[in-house]
């Protein structure tokens, strides 16, 4: 059996009375790909954000690879090979495409300011890999040709894909994608579904919150349900979708 | 046409640059009337305190107002070290700078978790205590009675000319303004960027935000130090009314109505609100209102300051001759 990447034991987190999460113990495996699925406010994007440190959880630990990081900063999370992307994107609009993979590769470079100032050999080698390493991310991605464009002016679908091209530059064990399908057309799902695949031969392993049945059905090997903060299901795609808590969860009760 | 007219300076920036330090540098040969030096003088000092506040507010997106009191921590470092120590003006001015970035890192590190327009008050509050502390630290600054004949800048009984003093100044700004491109446009400048874009994005792309900030705020009072003992040791004069909240608007507003994230912009706006005061002096108080306008009409047109905002390097990288796209072509033709 591969090893585990990252576990939640019983993470819960409350927001004042509100509980958003409660008692979510999840697990994925090296080179998996791990759906959370769950309607509206079931607590998907918070658990997210306990994982990749934007909150921290009221109970609970995350483990990735063994290694505690339960209430560890986002860049220090990242920095461990953890990256993740935005339910809405999040792009730096006055970088340019290229500029926010650079970016992304922030927390495996080193060049520091005095290396900066004084142009230092160091400095310009380290500039121009992950110059390059940025390009080869932008061909993958089929950015390349918009490089020098302003992120957000990239159509809706590309900002997305430039999202995932900046997340794949900091080198992650582990990519999470928040809802990576949002606001996308049939043909462009299906593109998508095309390139999680191409990731995942890359040897990346994938989480993903979404929405569109199709696109998790189709890619994920395994699932869970999420429902009012609680894990309501667990099991491979066809297990879910036969699941009678999962329909009901998603359809509502029968009378 | 203004697309043309950006296209047409990102193109020839290097030659419009030389042309624009040619003239800095005939400038003092063509005019030697003491009083157009001394504007001249004037206008550096501001360009310096106007780039160290575009560091911090138009990379850094962080609102600085109190800014004359890190420009007034400068001063009063370098005047008491000239005057109590018989310091020489090498390391005053480092001395200036290094003071100044502290003080930086004391105000920066325990505010700048707050967002930025808390921030911006701080900054405000704080450029007040530092006067309060001029007038009444009798013992280390003489109080409202200031610092007077402090040395000029040189070498033992050797002095400067004010000629050669202009010239030191504009080698300061020249020396800032090459820092500033290089830390810009490096792995720190997309930090620094990225932060002011978007925190929690920078954030989860593995940059500290925090350390950013404190790192940006304590480089740019650092600069605004650097033109305080400059200006103590020029001016040989100092007292806490040159650093009250009246000067830390006039720098923002050079910085802002220049142009926030350029350059040239803090140049533009400096010399501008410099020289503009000595043309319009017999106008006497009308000169308030055109300024006043000047300022609105800018805020109006371009909220960014008139240059603010443009990135030279990003509009030739679209047009195709970007330096690092040559290199590229050459390396490929070779092999």
């Amino acid at each position: 059996m591969s090893s585990v990447v990252l576990r939640t034991e019983n993470v819960t987190q409350r927001f004042g009375g509100l509980c958003a999460v409660s008692n979510a113990s999840i697990e994925v495996r090296e080179g998996e790909i791990v759906g959370i699925i769950g309607p509206n406010g079931a607590g998907k994007s918070t658990l997210f954000n306990d994982i990749t440190g934007l909150y921290t959880p009221t109970e609970g630990k995350i483990y990735f690879y063994d290694q505690d990081i339960t209430g560890k900063k986002p860049y220090e999370i990242t920095k461990l090979g953890l990256a993740r992307t935005f339910q809405n994107i999040r792009l730096f609009p006055t970088m340019t495409v290229l500029e926010n993979v650079m970016l992304g590769a922030h927390c495996r470079t080193k060049a520091n300011l005095l290396d900066v100032v004084l142009h230092t050999r160091r400095n310009k080698k380290e500039e121009q890999d992950i110059r390059e390493r940025a390009l080869d991310i932008l061909r993958i991605t089929e950015l390349y040709d918009f490089r020098y464009n302003y992120a957000t002016s990239l159509p809706y679908g590309m900002q997305r894909r430039l999202e995932f091209a900046r997340a794949i530059a900091s080198n992650p064990k582990i990519l999470m994608f928040d809802e990576p399908a949002a606001g996308m057309n049939e043909e462009e799902t299906q593109d998508l579904n095309v390139f999680i695949k191409k990731l995942q031969d890359m040897g990346y392993t994938i989480l993903l919150i979404e929405h569109d049945m199709k696109l998790v059905m189709n890619i994920c090997e395994r699932i869970y349900v999420l429902d009012h903060g609680a894990l309501i299901s667990h099991g491979t795609p066809e297990q879910i979708r036969s699941d009678p808590r999962v329909i009901e969860a998603y359809l509502g009760k029968e009378e | 046409m203004a697309r043309k007219i950006l296209q047409g300076w990102a193109k020839w920036e290097k030659y419009i640059n030389a042309f624009l330090l040619l003239v800095a540098v005939v400038f003092p040969i063509l005019f030697t009337r003491p009083y157009l030096i001394n504007v001249g003088v004037m206008c550096l000092i501001y360009v310096l305190l106007s780039l160290s506040l575009n560091i911090l507010t138009g990379y850094m997106g962080i609102t600085g107002l109190g800014w004359a009191g890190f420009f007034g921590i400068g001063a009063y470092t370098a005047a008491i070290l000239a005057t109590r120590f018989q310091v020489n003006f090498l390391l005053t001015f480092l001395a200036a700078a290094v003071v100044s970035a502290i003080f930086g890192l004391i105000i920066g590190l325990p505010t700048l978790k707050l967002s930025g327009r808390y921030i911006a008050i701080v900054t405000m509050a704080f450029c007040e205590i530092m006067r309060t502390l001029e007038v009444n630290l009798d013992g280390l600054t003489r109080g409202s009675r200031g610092i007077p004949n402090i040395p000029k800048i040189g070498f033992g009984e050797f002095n400067f000319s004010r000629t050669v003093q202009y010239y030191l100044i504009l080698a300061i700004v020249v020396l800032t303004m090459i820092v500033i491109t290089r830390l810009m446009n490096s792995r720190v400048g997309r930090g620094i960027l990225s932060v002011k874009d978007d925190d929690i994005a920078a954030s989860a792309m593995g940059v500290n935000p925090f350390r950013y900030k404190v790192m940006t705020f304590a480089i740019a009072a650092m600069f605004a130090g650097l033109a305080g003992a400059f200006y103590a040791h020029y001016i040989g004069f100092i007292d806490p009314t040159s650093f009250t909240f009246d000067q830390s608007t006039i720098i923002i507003s050079m910085t802002i109505i220049g142009g926030l994230g350029n350059v040239m912009g803090s140049v533009l706006g400096a010399v501008t609100l410099t020289v503009l005061p000595e043309i319009l002096r017999p106008l006497m108080d009308v000169r308030q209102i055109v300024y006043g306008v000047l300022m609105v009409i800018t805020m109006l047109v371009r909220p960014m300051g008139v240059l603010g905002g443009f990135n030279l390097r990003h509009i030739r990288q679209q047009m195709g001759i970007g330096k690092e796209e040559k290199a590229r072509e050459l390396s490929s033709t070779e092999n």
